[in-house]
C-alpha cells in the first residue's frame, strides 16, 4: 500500500511532507509524493524546481523509505489530478497541506483542500504548516 | 549568442530538420503581391504635370519589380540552405511544433468580435473575445472567465468610451449602460 | 536660454496635480505591462496606444514618457529575475543579473538596474534637451532632397545594419512600403492598391499596423507554442545596496551612458552594440575580474546603463528628424502621428510647449520610476504568475480595443487580424519586424520628399542629390554598406571575448 503526499514547496507542502512520512513509516508503506502544475503561468511557486525534489529525495532515502515522485503537468487542477491519483487501489491515504486563507479569498479561488477531502475516494489526512 | 547558458536553451533547441521549404511559400507571396502592385499601378491613370512630373504611377511599379526582384533573391538564399530563425522568445516553446488548433480558435474569437462588435456593441463582443480566446488558449474555468471577461469589457467601456471619449459603440445596450 | 525656460515651462505643466497622477499611472502601467513576459517596450507603448485617445495631447504625451521608460525597465526586471531576456538589448543585463540573482543577491541586481537606469536616463534626457536644439538648426535647412537621402539611409540602415540577414530586412521593408502605398496619393489624388474598398482610401492607419504586427502577431505566435513547464523565478526582497555595491556601480553608470546614448542617436545604432561594448568595458576595467561570469554588479550596471541611454538617443532623430530608429521610437512617431503632429524640425516651433511637456515629464517620469521601482519589485514579479490564458487574452482584448477605436470602423479589426497573421507569418520565417514598422511610417513620406525633389529638377533623377547634406549622407550610406565588414572583424571578435 502506498501513501500519497500532495508536495508543494511552501510550508504546507514541508509539512505535508513530514506527516507523510510519519504515516509511512508508522504503517510500513510506501510513499507516493506529487507535485502538480497547470503550467498556464509562464511562472508558478507551487511548481517543484528540481532543487526542492532533490531535497525531498535526500531526505526520503536518508530514512530508507521506498518512494516515488510524480510531477503532472499541464493537466487540470492539483485537486482532480490528486483525486485521480487516489483512485488507485494501492492508495490508502491522501496527505495534504492547508492554507490559511481569508473567507473572500476562498469565495474568488475556490479550494483545492476542500475539494480533494470531498472528492477522494479514501481517507484524507489534513495538516496545517507549524507556525 | 552563447552567453545566457541554461538547461532550457538546450531543451529548446530545435531538431535539426532539412531544407525549410515552406519558405519557396513566401517567395511565392511575394511575386504574387509585386505583380498585383505592379497591375494596379499601371491601372492609375498615368497624370503628370510640371508640378508632379513623377506622376502617382512610379513609386508602385517600381516597389512591384523591387518585390519581384526581392522574390527571387530570397528563392536563392532559400535554395543556397539559408532559414530564417523562428523567433524564441520568453514564453515560446519552439521545441514542439506550431499548435494550430489554437491559432485558429483565437481567429475565431477575433473574427466573431470583428462581425458582432457593432450590432451588440463592445461589451457584449468584448467579453465574447476575452472568453473565447481564453478558452482558445486552454482555460477551462468557464464561469469564472465570464465573471473576467465581462468585468473588463464593462470597465474598459466606462473608463474609456464614457470615461475618456474613446470611439467604442454600445450596440443593443445603447441607452441601458 | 530659451530651451530652458522653455524646459522650466515644460516642468511646471507637468507638476500639476492632474498630470503628475497621469505620469504616474503612466509609469506603473508601463512598468507592469513590461514586466509580463514577451511583452517588450515597443509592445507596451503600441497597447496603451487606445488609453491616450481621448486625452489632450499634451496629457497623452506625459503619459507615454511614463509607459516609455517604465516598459524599459519593466523589461530589465524580467530579465534578471527570470534569464529570460526579451529584447536583444536586455541579453547583457541578463548575463550577470541573473547570475547575481540566483547567488542571493537579485535586491542589488535590481537595485544597481534601476539606480543605473535613472542615472542614464536622466543624463540621456539632459543631453537630449541639449543636443536635439542642435540638431533641429541644422535639420531646418535641409531640402527635399536632403530628407529623401536621410529616409534611404533609414530605409538602409534598419535592413542592412539590425538584423541577421539583409534579404529578409530588405522583404520585410518591402511589405511595409506596399502597405504604406495604401490609399490615395496626397499629390494626385489618384486611389492606390484601395481594392475599392472606401475606408481604405485614408490608407491603413499606422497604429492599426504596429499594434497588428507587435501585439497580435506576437500573442499568435507564442500561443502556437505555448512553454508549459513554469521556470524558476527566484525570489526577491526590496532592492537595496550596499556602499560596495555603489562604489563599484558609478562609474559603470557613467561609462555605460556614454556608450548608450550616442548609439541611440545614430540611424543604425540600436541598443545591442552600445550594452556589448559597455559590458567588455566593464570586463576589462574591473577589479573583480574573477567575479565576471558569476554575477558582477559591473555587468549589469553599465549595460543597463548603456540600455536606458540608448533609449533617451532615440529620441533625438525622432524628434528632431521624425526618423525613428528602433521599434520603440517608431511607435512614439505613429502616436504623435495619430495626433495629426509630425515630428521633424518645424515641431519645435509650431508644438515647443508640447515638446518640452515631453520632455519634462521624461525627467519626472525617470525620478518617479526610481521612487516606485525600488520598493515596488516584489510586486512585479507577482505578475509573472498571472496564467498564459489570461495575459494573452488580455492582449488581444486591448489590441482589439485599440484597433477598433482609431476610426471606429470594423475593417480595422479584420485588418488587424490580416497583418497580425502576416507578424505571425513573420516571426515563423525568421523576418525582422522593424523594418516593415518603419516602411510603412517612412514609405509615403520618402515619396512626397523624392517627388518633391524631382519637381524642382523637371524630372532628372540629378533632382535627388542637392546640396551637401545630401552628398554626405549618400556618402555615409556607402560606408553603411562597408559596415558589414567593419562589424565583422572588429565588433564580432569583441563580442566573442565579452561572451
Amino acid at each position: 500500500m502506498t501513501v500519497l503526499v500532495g508536495y508543494v514547496p511552501s510550508p504546507e507542502g514541508e509539512a505535508a511532507l513530514r506527516a507523510g512520512i510519519d504515516e509511512a513509516r508508522l504503517r510500513g508503506e510506501k510513499m507516493l509524493v506529487v507535485n502538480t502544475s497547470r503550467g498556464d503561468a509562464y511562472a508558478d511557486p507551487r511548481f517543484a524546481q528540481e532543487p526542492d525534489l532533490a531535497h525531498v529525495r535526500e531526505d526520503l532515502a536518508a530514512l530508507e523509505i521506498e518512494f516515488d515522485i510524480r510531477q503532472v503537468l499541464g493537466g487540470g487542477d492539483a485537486a482532480e489530478e490528486i483525486i485521480e491519483l487516489a483512485e488507485q487501489p494501492d492508495v490508502s491515504l491522501v496527505v495534504i497541506g492547508l492554507r490559511r486563507r481569508s473567507a473572500v479569498g476562498k469565495l474568488i479561488m475556490g479550494s483545492q483542500a476542500q475539494q480533494i477531502l470531498l472528492g477522494a475516494g479514501c481517507p484524507v489526512l489534513a495538516v496545517k504548516a507549524a507556525q | 549568442m552563447s552567453s545566457p547558458i541554461d538547461e532550457r536553451s538546450v531543451e529548446d533547441a530545435r531538431p535539426p530538420q532539412g531544407k525549410d521549404r515552406a519558405q519557396y511559400g513566401v517567395c511565392a507571396f511575394l511575386a504574387l503581391l509585386g505583380t498585383a502592385v505592379i497591375v494596379d499601378g499601371l491601372a492609375i491613370p498615368d497624370i503628370t504635370s510640371s508640378t508632379d512630373p513623377v506622376g502617382p504611377r512610379a513609386v508602385p511599379v517600381l516597389l512591384g519589380v523591387l518585390l519581384l526582384v526581392v522574390a527571387v533573391l530570397y528563392a536563392v538564399d532559400v535554395a543556397r540552405g539559408g532559414h530564417g530563425e523562428p523567433e524564441a522568445g520568453e514564453d515560446v516553446d519552439l521545441s514542439q511544433g506550431t499548435d494550430w488548433r489554437t491559432v485558429l480558435l483565437l481567429i475565431g474569437a477575433f473574427v466573431v468580435n470583428a462581425v458582432l462588435i457593432e450590432r451588440l456593441g463592445w461589451v457584449i463582443s468584448g467579453a465574447l473575445l476575452f472568453w473565447g480566446t481564453a478558452f482558445a488558449l486552454g482555460n477551462r474555468h468557464y464561469i469564472r472567465n465570464l465573471l473576467i471577461a465581462v468585468t473588463m469589457s464593462l470597465t474598459t467601456f466606462y473608463a474609456f468610451a464614457i470615461g475618456l471619449g474613446v470611439n467604442l459603440p454600445a450596440g443593443v445596450l445603447q441607452g441601458i449602460l | 536660454m530659451d530651451n530652458l525656460n522653455n524646459l522650466m515651462q515644460g516642468f511646471e505643466d507637468v507638476i500639476a496635480p492632474m498630470n503628475l497622477l497621469l505620469a504616474l499611472i503612466g509609469v506603473l502601467v508601463g512598468t507592469a505591462v513590461g514586466v509580463l513576459p514577451g511583452i517588450g517596450p515597443a509592445m507596451t507603448v503600441a497597447l496603451l496606444l487606445p488609453i491616450t485617445y481621448g486625452m489632450e495631447p499634451v496629457q497623452a504625451f506625459i503619459m507615454f514618457a511614463g509607459i516609455f521608460y517604465g516598459g524599459m525597465y519593466g523589461g530589465s526586471t524580467t530579465s534578471i529575475l527570470l534569464n529570460t531576456p526579451g529584447e536583444s538589448s536586455s541579453v547583457v543585463t541578463a548575463i550577470e543579473g541573473n547570475k547575481m540573482a540566483k547567488a542571493g543577491r537579485a535586491a542589488q541586481a535590481l537595485a544597481t538596474a534601476a539606480i543605473g537606469s535613472f542615472v542614464a536616463g536622466t543624463i540621456g534626457t539632459l543631453l537630449l534637451v541639449l543636443v536635439t536644439p542642435l540638431v533641429v538648426d541644422f535639420a531646418i535647412s535641409l531640402g527635399a532632397p536632403d530628407y529623401f537621402a536621410l529616409m534611404l539611409l533609414s530605409f538602409i540602415a534598419v535592413t542592412s545594419v539590425l538584423g541577421a540577414s539583409r534579404v529578409r530586412g530588405l522583404i520585410s521593408l518591402l511589405l511595409g512600403l506596399t502597405i504604406g502605398l495604401v490609399g490615395i496619393d496626397s499629390v494626385s489624388g489618384q486611389q492606390r492598391l484601395t481594392l475599392g474598398i472606401p475606408q481604405l482610401a485614408d490608407g491603413i492607419d499606422v497604429v492599426v499596423v504596429a499594434v497588428a504586427i507587435f501585439a497580435v502577431g506576437e500573442a499568435l505566435w507564442v500561443a502556437a507554442h505555448l512553454r508549459r513547464k513554469p521556470v524558476e523565478v527566484i525570489p526577491v526582497g526590496r532592492p537595496w545596496m550596499g556602499k560596495k555595491d555603489w562604489k563599484r556601480s558609478w562609474k559603470p553608470w557613467l561609462r555605460g551612458t556614454a556608450y548608450g546614448f550616442p548609439f541611440g542617436a545614430l540611424p543604425a545604432g540600436g541598443a545591442e552594440i552600445p550594452t556589448f561594448l559597455s559590458y567588455a568595458t566593464e570586463k576589462r576595467l574591473t577589479k573583480h575580474p574573477e567575479e565576471f561570469g558569476k554575477g558582477a554588479i559591473e555587468g549589469v550596471a553599465g549595460p543597463e546603463a548603456a540600455n536606458n541611454a540608448s533609449a533617451a538617443g532615440t529620441l533625438v532623430p525622432m524628434l528632431a528628424l521624425g526618423l525613428p530608429t528602433n521599434a520603440t521610437a517608431a511607435v512614439m512617431l505613429a502616436a504623435f502621428q495619430s495626433y495629426g503632429i509630425q515630428p521633424g524640425p518645424l515641431l519645435f516651433e509650431r508644438e515647443a510647449s508640447l515638446v518640452w511637456v515631453l520632455i519634462a515629464s521624461l525627467f519626472v517620469g525617470n525620478l518617479l520610476l526610481l521612487l516606485l521601482n525600488l520598493p515596488l519589485a516584489p510586486t512585479w514579479a507577482k505578475l509573472l504568475q498571472i496564467p498564459r490564458p489570461y495575459l494573452y487574452a488580455g492582449i488581444l482584448f486591448f489590441a482589439s480595443m485599440g484597433a477598433y477605436a482609431v476610426n471606429a470602423q470594423p475593417l480595422d479589426l479584420f485588418l488587424l487580424l490580416l497583418l497580425g497573421l502576416l507578424g505571425f507569418a513573420m516571426r515563423r520565417f525568421g523576418l525582422p519586424v522593424l523594418p516593415l514598422i518603419i516602411g510603412v511610417i517612412l514609405g509615403p513620406r520618402a515619396e512626397l520628399q523624392g517627388r518633391r525633389s524631382l519637381q524642382l529638377s523637371g524630372g532628372e533623377l540629378s533632382g535627388l542629390v542637392g546640396g551637401p547634406v545630401s552628398y554626405a549622407v549618400y556618402t555615409v550610406i556607402v560606408l553603411v554598406f562597408v559596415w558589414p565588414l567593419v562589424r565583422r572583424f572588429v565588433v564580432r571578435p569583441l563580442r566573442e571575448r565579452s561572451a
